[in-house]
């Protein structure tokens, strides 16, 4: 594990941060289409397992229903393949990938 | 056990068609190492379509622990059932209302098995697309049954 390093106030006092830059190294998990899981299922596990709000839950479900898939989780690559496993676990089609933009 | 969430009302003679099911679906994961069925690998899709190795690398190291915890999914649905899994031995009433109190976990224990179960089914019936439904091929009795079944434990569970 990495130590901390000591910041160096007086040189960066002046910089600052982009809140909105991305992390340089983004994943996505991503939750594909299949003819046999319900709906009422695929809401449930989003708004159970990410805790999404019940209208996130049911827009993600038809984002995957109608455009054949839709990205679920963005972050490290080892968080999106926990979220990866988990999906398999509940029988979801799930992979993992690049964050393409 | 936890708290009870949901109370399933289901006939004796569904319970014993379920054990049965769930029975063959946790024969099925114990059988599963040498890993050419392909419902077996419906449960375990490629994390990485388009890296083969990275694919087979997720699967290394977390295939056996998903099988483990179906098999304890299929266990602990055989349980709240009263049943062993074993060939569906007929006793008392069969049209009698049986309840099923789940707490959340034996609940989570349910709603992943059903769903596997049908993903199993829907892999042997051949299920493909939306479209793919022949009503008068009784399996898909089963499968529709199991559906049934999911769903009413989803509104059950989603009840606020």
């Amino acid at each position: 594990m990495a130590g901390l390093a000591s910041p160096d106030i007086d040189a960066d006092a002046d910089q600052e941060l982009d809140l909105s830059a991305r992390p340089p190294s983004s994943w996505q998990t991503v939750v594909w289409n299949d003819p046999v899981n319900l709906m009422s299922y695929v809401t449930h596990v989003f708004r159970t397992y990410f805790g999404f709000d019940a209208p996130t839950a049911h827009r993600l479900m038809l984002a995957v229903h109608h455009d054949g898939h839709a990205v679920v989780a963005r972050g490290p690559r080892e968080v999106m393949e926990a979220h990866t496993q988990a999906m398999h676990d509940f029988g979801l089609w799930a992979t993992v990938r690049k964050d393409p933009s | 056990m936890s708290e009870r969430i949901v109370v399933l009302e289901i006939s004796g003679l569904e319970a014993l068609h379920l054990a049965g099911i769930v029975g063959q679906f946790r024969d099925l994961l114990a059988d599963s190492r040498t890993g050419d069925d392909p419902a077996v690998s419906r449960l375990m899709p490629d994390a990485y379509p388009d890296d083969q190795a990275a694919s087979r690398e997720f699967r290394r190291l977390t295939g056996g622990d998903l099988i483990e915890r179906r098999s304890q999914d299929a266990a602990t649905v055989l349980q709240t059932l009263g049943a062993d899994g074993g060939e569906p031995t007929p006793e008392g009433d069969p049209d009698a209302t049986i309840a099923v109190a789940l707490g959340e976990n034996e609940a989570l224990a349910w709603m992943r098995t059903l769903s596997a179960v049908r993903l199993v089914l829907a892999t042997r019936l051949g299920i493909q697309t939306d479209d793919d439904h022949r009503p008068d091929d009784p399996r898909f009795g089963v499968y529709d049954w199991i559906g049934y079944r999911l769903d009413g434990l989803m509104a059950a569970l989603d009840r606020p």
